[in-house]
């Protein structure tokens, strides 16, 4: 990993709700590019996490910076794929996807063809009239990808986006995304608890302790993509992860 | 959007700050009436020495407050028990029988449609003294207890009647103990909207209805003699009976349903 | 398909046969009544024809009638809406305001509109007297609904937005406004329910002679059953008609809506 540029740093980071200790002096960089997956235990500050470094919820103690400065969304260009369904239900899917640049006021032009390339990558064009509620929840968190990347974001946040869904829609999912990645090369923060999944997915794997949340251990995971869940290498990783996670 | 939850001191705060804006408005209020010296803008205490009198006096024929109270409580009650009488059972049987319903609806809808009030001046021709307010009443809060029962009785869970069903219970069974339950809290917000409704009947009932005692009739009698002190007096009784009832309700629904509590703190 | 039209049919027949039973029924009765108290159903239709052409005791027609209860109960709900929509929304952001002032809002929702009635009579005249009246039965349904509903505004679709770099003006306008809509027209049907009832009461009390709830008590007053009747059967059928417009709009606006019951 060395040489490569950093994008954001995490320096001594601490989240308390009142009493409550809930992330605890948790320091690492992220770097550019990078795709990051945080695995943890259910209940350990993962939602949390993804708050603070976004900057929904103000930080206890620490920085989080990205190149140099606070992320403030008014600045810099993040998205955020939350956990629960997040789709609007009066956008169609086409209004939705759009919703960031809209914000941005990018020209019209300009964002009726990124919508309609970002729709084509994930194979979403002949259902752009939909609303949310006609569609099937995978291809929901599909428009809720496009909608996240539709935007180039400096940093992509993703908690936990693929938690609802069936085993089969989720490996489909996981692939769109990888290309997706890969096509666009943005900086994603992956947070599961699931470890195939981390593993499937990321470059670096950040193994969190339970609450108060601190970074136990960050695994490499150089394998090229596609991967293949059967590969020994993949379940050398695969093993080493869950030997970590064991001491939950 | 976030209901931030303050803590214990938070609570107090509030209590405080509601306290404070009801000084503040009795204050002004005083003031601007003051100054005004209008017979339009009573000072508040002016009002008060006007419900000191009407308790001990009575109003200008000497009924008591307490009398007219009393006389506008009864009726409501009268009314409104007549009305869940009919419209409980009758809703949930049109319920577990659509088909009754939806065969008559040419008939029910369009009387559905038809205010109570609008019946008021029908039921002074028809009907003598107690019994048209019972009717207007009963006519006013039927209607949201009849239809909440039967839209409830047919929004049924059917895997809840299912269960009993698999293990073979009969049909009394189910209506007893699975289709009755899960109806109740319907039935009641249909009671306590149908109580208000009857509320605001016994209004225009008493308004109109031609007799002496009853709150709405005492508040138009003051109209008439531009007393806005008294009419004020009648309106802030009525509110708080009104509120005092909506309060029991809402304290027997949680009484009752605790189970539908649990599921909306989950 | 078949079978669905089939049963349409017969729920329609039946309509048709329970109406017609009620409508023989009753004149049955009268004519065995013989009481100037019970119109039959042929009198009102007599009545209906006489309102339409030639007008009541007084000369007003129905249709000046039915005009008038309009103007007024539009007047006033609009005004409702004016004020209780932007308001409701404001101290539905600020949930503070509100809260602390909770002790001098509270207490009035629990006074019946119509208690409001003498109180009209003695400070306002004519027309103004109606508009208040409508005014103060249908504006807390319509804010306390839109108060509510902007604090039950799903905080993801808010964050979406946020995290997108939204100003506060976008969330309100694209989001805040879209998700409260529906219960702010439900709110908004409430009161309209409420409204008809009080405008009747109103006119009744209100000394204005003409305006449906006027019609149906002077008509009583000279035992004219059959006028009676027909002034409550209008007020209904306005009622019903002002409900479906309102139903119409609803559907059209919310398709997004709409499809969650078709799935």
């Amino acid at each position: 990993m060395a040489g490569r540029k950093v994008k954001i740093e995490v320096r001594n980071l601490s989240k308390h709700f009142d009493d409550l200790i809930v992330l605890h002096q948790m320091d690492f960089d992220i770097y550019e590019g990078e795709f990051l997956c945080v695995v943890g235990p259910t209940g350990c500050g993962k939602t949390t996490f993804c708050n603070v470094v976004t900057g929904l919820l103000p930080i206890t103690e620490g920085s989080i910076t990205m190149g140099g400065e606070k992320i403030d969304f008014k600045k810099h260009n993040v998205s955020f794929v939350f956990q629960e369904p997040s789709c609007i239900p009066w956008r169609t899917i086409w209004d939705d996807v759009k919703i960031g640049l809209e914000i941005r006021k990018v020209p019209k032009k300009e964002i009726n063809e990124r919508v309609s390339a970002i729709l084509d990558l994930t194979g979403l064009t002949e259902f752009k009239d939909f609303y949310p509620s006609q569609i099937s929840a995978g291809m929901k968190q599909r428009v809720v990808i496009a909608r996240s990347f539709v935007t180039e974001p400096d940093l992509l946040l993703m908690d936990e986006p693929f938690g609802q869904l069936d085993s089969s829609t989720r490996f489909y999912i996981e692939n769109q995304l990888i290309k997706v990645w890969q096509k666009t090369k943005r900086t994603i923060i992956f947070v599961t608890h699931n470890l195939e999944e981390a593993v499937y997915l990321s470059e670096r794997i950040l193994v969190c302790t339970q609450k108060p949340t601190g970074i136990k251990e960050e695994v490499i995971v150089d394998l090229p993509h596609p991967r293949d869940i059967t590969d020994r290498e993949f379940v050398k990783i695969r093993n080493r992860v869950t030997d970590l996670v064991k001491w939950w | 959007m976030a209901n931030d939850k303050n803590a214990g001191s938070g609570k107090l705060g509030t209590f405080g700050y509601n306290a404070l804006a009801l000084s503040i408005f009795i204050l002004l209020w005083t003031i601007v009436s003051w100054i005004s010296e209008s017979l339009f803008l009573p000072t508040p205490w002016t009002v008060l020495k006007s419900f000191l009198d009407l308790c001990t006096y009575g109003d200008v024929e000497g009924i008591s407050l307490g009398m007219h109270i009393f006389k506008s409580t009864l009726r409501i009650f009268a009314g409104f028990v007549a009305a869940c009488i009919l419209g409980i059972p009758l809703g949930i049987l049109m319920g577990l029988y659509p088909r009754v319903y939806d065969s008559t609806k040419s008939v029910i809808e369009p009387i559905r449609f038809i205010p109570p009030v609008a019946w008021i001046p029908l039921v002074i021709v028809l009907l003598v003294g107690f019994s048209r307010y019972a009717f207007i009443i009963w006519l006013g809060a039927f209607f949201p207890i009849f239809i909440g029962t039967l839209l409830s009785v047919r929004s049924v869970n059917p895997t809840h009647i299912d269960v009993p069903r698999s293990f073979g219970a009969k049909r009394l069974y189910i209506i007893r103990k699975i289709v009755i339950p899960s109806t109740l809290p319907d039935i009641f917000t249909g009671m306590r909207v149908g109580m208000g409704i009857g509320w605001d009947c016994i209004m225009a009932a008493e308004m109109i209805g031609g007799e002496n005692e009853g709150l709405g009739v005492m508040i138009l009698k003051y109209a008439e003699l531009i007393r806005i002190e008294d009419i004020m007096v009648g309106m802030i009784v009525i509110g708080a009976i009104g509120f005092f009832i909506n309060e029991i309700f809402i304290f027997v629904e949680r009484r009752v349903f605790k189970w539908k509590e649990a599921i909306v703190i989950s | 398909m078949t079978n669905n039209y089939a049963e349409k049919m017969k729920t329609m027949g039946l309509n048709f046969f329970t109406l017609a039973m009620v409508l023989v029924l009753w004149t049955l009765i009268a004519y065995w009544q013989k009481s100037p108290f019970f119109a039959t159903p042929y009198d009102i239709v007599l009545g209906f024809v006489q309102m339409v052409t030639v007008g009541d005791v007084e000369g007003y027609r129905l249709w000046s009638h039915m005009l008038h209860s309009l103007v007024r109960v539009s007047a006033g709900f609009a005004a409702a809406c004016l004020v209780g929509i932007p308001g409701g929304l404001l101290l539905g952001l600020y949930p503070k305001i509100y809260d602390r002032t909770r002790i001098l809002v509270e207490p009035i929702r629990f006074i019946s509109p119509i208690a409001w009635i003498p109180m009209a009579i003695v400070l306002l005249v004519g027309f103004s007297r109606y508009i208040f009246v409508i005014w103060v039965a249908s504006f807390f349904p319509i804010f306390v609904s839109t108060l509510w509903s902007v604090r039950q505004v799903n905080a993801v679709y808010v964050n979406v937005a946020r995290v997108a770099g939204a100003s506060r003006l976008f969330i309100i306008r694209k989001i805040i406004f879209p998700s409260i809509l529906p219960s702010v027209i439900g709110g908004m049907r409430i009161s309209l329910g409420i409204s008809w009832m009080c405008i009747v009461a109103a006119e009744m009390i209100g000394g204005q002679m003409v305006g449906i709830g006027r019609l149906i008590l002077k008509s009583a007053m000279v035992t004219r059953m059959d006028l009676v009747v027909v002034g409550m059967i209008s007020i209904g059928f306005v009622g019903y008609a002002t409900n479906e417009l309102i139903i119409f709009i609803e559907k059209r606006i919310f398709r997004w809506r709409a499809a969650v019951s078709i799935e």
